[in-house]
């Protein structure tokens, strides 16, 4: 059997066709000096590029000449960005969510306005600020990341501390003993407010609302073609490999140190609660990135645009990647109401490279990555990414059946390269551990693989989903009817809710 | 028969499958380790250095890692991805590792000439020392820098020399404090305001590149502006304040600090001003 394995991996897998045959990358030369780990970026109602650096410029790439400009300056770490109707830009720093302002039209900031900083800072370096989404009305949601015991508390904090937890405020905040308490302290922290926490903020930013809780480092929000309100966060303790959440008000998405600051909150350090108690307290991650293979720490989600990249893309979400050379693109479905995923690689085996921060598309309908390390496995400034309008094999739509998957693919297909289809899956124990490995891994049966008329969709008869799997479906071998390989050839669906 | 060939081969495929070390290395250690220079934890030629030969140590330290590096994020345990899985890691490092050499770090702060960060004056948002996490450092000109604190709403200190050097806070991930390059000479220890006044901070606008903060102190609306002095050591600030009564603000005497105001009485730390005086004031500082 294994000279049969053998034998069909050369037949399907020596057709050479890849992403570069379809799309260009180049790195954008960025400004001299400067330091080009990128944090934010946004598109600017006149087109050009705003992108803000790891040592807080805030500067405008003008894609039709290669030209930079500075807008802004002296910003603490901004990881976020919404470019206004008005030329001014929302950034959200380490301290507050700013609002610059060139009032004088010299085309630099020369106000910067807070809009809402009303939430604590231990000065601890892992307290990293996401955001800002906005919504149809206007509002805007921000999310704060905790806490590392990789560093105890600084001994001067803004804001209230919290009394819950095995370490009081003396040894929080004191370096020379932390080796001590650091592991009492839980391997995250959110000891003071808000951290952890989805903040839902008026359209001025003068009223808020605590939205949700259970974040851990949630480096990606934004929200999807549908209204939905997508965050993602970082494989690590409580986080058995990355998630993708659809965030809804009150929910509580599984890290367990923000709770401190749930209204009426009695249930003590939640670190220690019963792990089951917090499992049902959790709602289900939408999708999963599979440590290692598809993401270990996914980015910013963004929406593609209708005429940018193929037709069956447009008003998907595409999503970064800082360890693994890709990015992932989001196939949505819904079973009874409840939003769940499948995720498949884009830019897999191209020269994109690590690091992949924040995305957006220009007004040239081109791509642009930004790239950051911050001291971990990351790389440093923006590739440009021009598709060239060649069509080409790819996933475009899965459904969850009562009975396995339907498929929809761009290109009608290769009937005979059906029989490569092959589906496994696996879980996941919530843990307070660092990540999980894969558990209850297993191939499924394909009990039939149905093409459609027209060969671009596949009904795969895989027997009732078991929910709380994420499915691997695995189309390396798939060729296209005109003998081309798929691209982005693996789709990992998170089944949350099992249709009946 | 088409189905059962899927199955089986499905089936074969899965048993085949020994441990990678390359992905398992991927999944469990690529984001912290890289090849040839520390990130996170050391590199992998530095690991071959102190494990090679020895697989039972390295397995030894990835179930139960300890604290060796001071200043260094402590490595979380690898029990789950269980023993075999650690050994064909182990090999896997030790494979790439052959023959590569640690790349050299660069010293010091290879961003340090950059346009923005050399620029006077200056305002940068930054983790300073002896303030609160939401600190600004200000650089009034090449002589003059200040500490204002975003938290409180207040000046906490005032220094002469240079302005700072931020590489220990830029150089990672923010675990660290920019250094002050010269001596503190001047330490406020509360606002003018008082100590128990209510202060929200509003943010700043920049007049010629220096800073004018605004914030509410209790029901007042209040702006606070920087300039450094004409020449030498020592700063200028200038105060707006409205207010409906007469104002009484702290600004205690400090040895080696003369202070002047050009408006209202400044007796025994404490400015006394009429609401007119409050509406435009300065402090004139000359530090020793």
């Amino acid at each position: 059997m294994k000279t049969v394995t053998f034998l069909a991996c050369v037949t399907f897998g020596s057709t050479a066709f890849g992403w570069t045959d379809h799309f260009t990358f180049e790195n954008v030369t960025t400004p001299a000096g400067i330091d080009p780990q990128v944090g934010a970026m946004d598109r600017m109602p006149d087109g050009r590029l705003a992108v803000a650096f790891h040592r807080g410029e805030v500067m405008f790439y003008n894609p039709a000449d290669n030209s930079w400009k500075l807008f802004a300056s002296g910003l603490q770490e901004p990881l976020g960005m919404l470019a206004e109707q008005d030329g001014s830009i929302l950034v959200m720093q380490r301290a507050e969510l700013t609002r610059l302002k060139d009032t004088d039209g010299d085309g630099s900031a020369d106000e910067y306005e807070t809009v809402f900083d009303d939430f604590g800072m231990s000065g601890n370096y892992h307290e990293f600020n996401y955001g800002p989404a906005r919504d149809a009305e206007g509002n805007l949601y921000i999310v704060l990341g905790i806490a590392s015991n990789g560093a105890s508390m600084a001994r001067e904090i803004r804001g209230e501390f919290s009394e819950i937890g095995q370490v009081d405020f003396k040894g929080m905040t004191t370096r020379e003993t932390w080796g001590k308490n650091s592991n009492a302290a839980g391997r995250m922290y959110a000891r003071v407010k808000w951290r952890g926490w989805v903040l839902k903020l008026s359209p001025d930013g003068k009223t808020m609302e605590p939205y949700a809780s259970g974040f851990r480092s949630p480096n990606g929000i934004g929200f999807d073609a549908k209204g939905r309100l997508l965050i993602t966060d970082n494989q690590g303790d409580w986080r058995p490999t990355s998630p993708l959440y659809d965030v809804r008000k009150d929910g509580f998405y599984g890290h367990p140190a923000s709770l401190v600051w749930k209204k009426g909150w009695n249930g003590g350090d939640p670190r220690l609660m019963d792990v089951a108690k917090l499992d049902a307290m959790q709602t289900p991650a939408a999708g999963f990135f599979p440590q290692g293979e598809l993401a270990n720490s996914p980015t910013w989600p963004v929406v593609i645009p209708k005429g940018m990249f193929t037709e069956g893309m447009a008003g998907q979400t595409v999503i970064g990647e800082m360890n693994q050379p890709n990015l992932v693109r989001v196939l949505d479905d819904e079973v009874d109401g409840v939003f769940q995923t499948a995720l498949v690689p884009m830019f897999d085996g191209s020269p994109l490279g690590i690091g992949n921060n924040r995305i957006i598309f220009g007004s040239d309908g081109d791509m642009y990555v930004g790239k950051t390390a911050l001291s971990w496995a990351g790389s440093k400034g923006i590739t440009r990414i021009k598709w060239n309008g060649k069509p080409f094999l790819s996933l475009d739509k899965i459904k969850a059946l009562p009975e396995g998957f339907v498929l929809r693919f761009s290109q009608p297909l290769d009937a005979t390269t059906l029989k490569t289809l092959s589906v496994k899956k696996h879980t996941y124990d919530y843990h307070q551990a660092y990540g999980a490995p894969k558990k209850d891994e297993k191939p499924l049966a394909i009990a039939g693989a149905k093409l459609s008329k027209d060969s671009m969709t596949v009904t795969l008869d895989v027997g009732a989903l078991e929910e709380k799997y994420l499915h691997l479906i695995d189309m390396t071998g798939l060729l296209s009817k005109e003998g081309d390989k798929i691209l982005g050839a693996k789709a990992w669906y998170n089944v949350v809710k099992a249709p009946n | 028969m088409k189905p059962i060939f899927f199955i089986f081969a499905a089936v074969l495929m899965e048993v085949s499958a020994a441990p990678d070390g390359k992905q398992l290395f991927t999944m469990n250690c690529s984001a912290c380790h890289l090849l040839d220079q520390m990130v996170v934890g050391p590199s992998l030629v530095e690991i071959r250095g102190l494990y090679e030969g020895k697989p039972d140590d390295f397995l030894k330290w990835s179930i139960a890692p300890q604290k060796k590096r001071p200043g260094a994020i402590d490595m979380p345990s690898m029990v789950h991805v269980g023993e075999e899985g650690l050994r064909v890691i182990y090999e896997h490092i030790m494979e790439v590792s052959k023959g590569a050499v640690e790349k050299k770090q660069e010293k010091g702060d290879p961003y340090a000439a950059s346009p923005t960060q050399a620029v006077r004056p200056q305002v940068m948002r930054i983790f300073m020392p002896d303030a609160s996490p939401a600190s600004i450092a200000v650089a009034l000109d090449d002589l003059n820098g200040l500490c204002w604190d975003a938290g409180s709403s207040r000046l906490r200190y005032a220094w002469t020399g240079g302005f700072i050097a931020g590489f220990s806070y830029w150089q990672g991930n923010g675990n660290g404090l920019a250094e002050i390059l010269g001596p503190v000479r001047y330490t406020e220890q509360a606002s003018p305001f008082g100590a128990d006044t209510a202060m929200k901070f509003l943010g700043y606008k920049l007049k010629g590149g220096l800073p004018v903060f605004r914030y509410t102190a209790g029901a007042r609306m209040v702006t606070e502006s920087y300039s450094p002095v004409a020449e030498g050591m020592g700063f200028v600030r200038s105060f707006s304040v409205a207010t409906p009564d007469a104002v009484v603000l702290d600004f205690p005497a400090q040895s080696g600090v003369a202070v002047t105001a050009d408006k209202g009485k400044l007796e025994g730390g404490k400015l006394t001003l009429t609401p007119a005086e409050a509406a435009a004031f300065t402090l004139t500082y000359i530090l020793k």
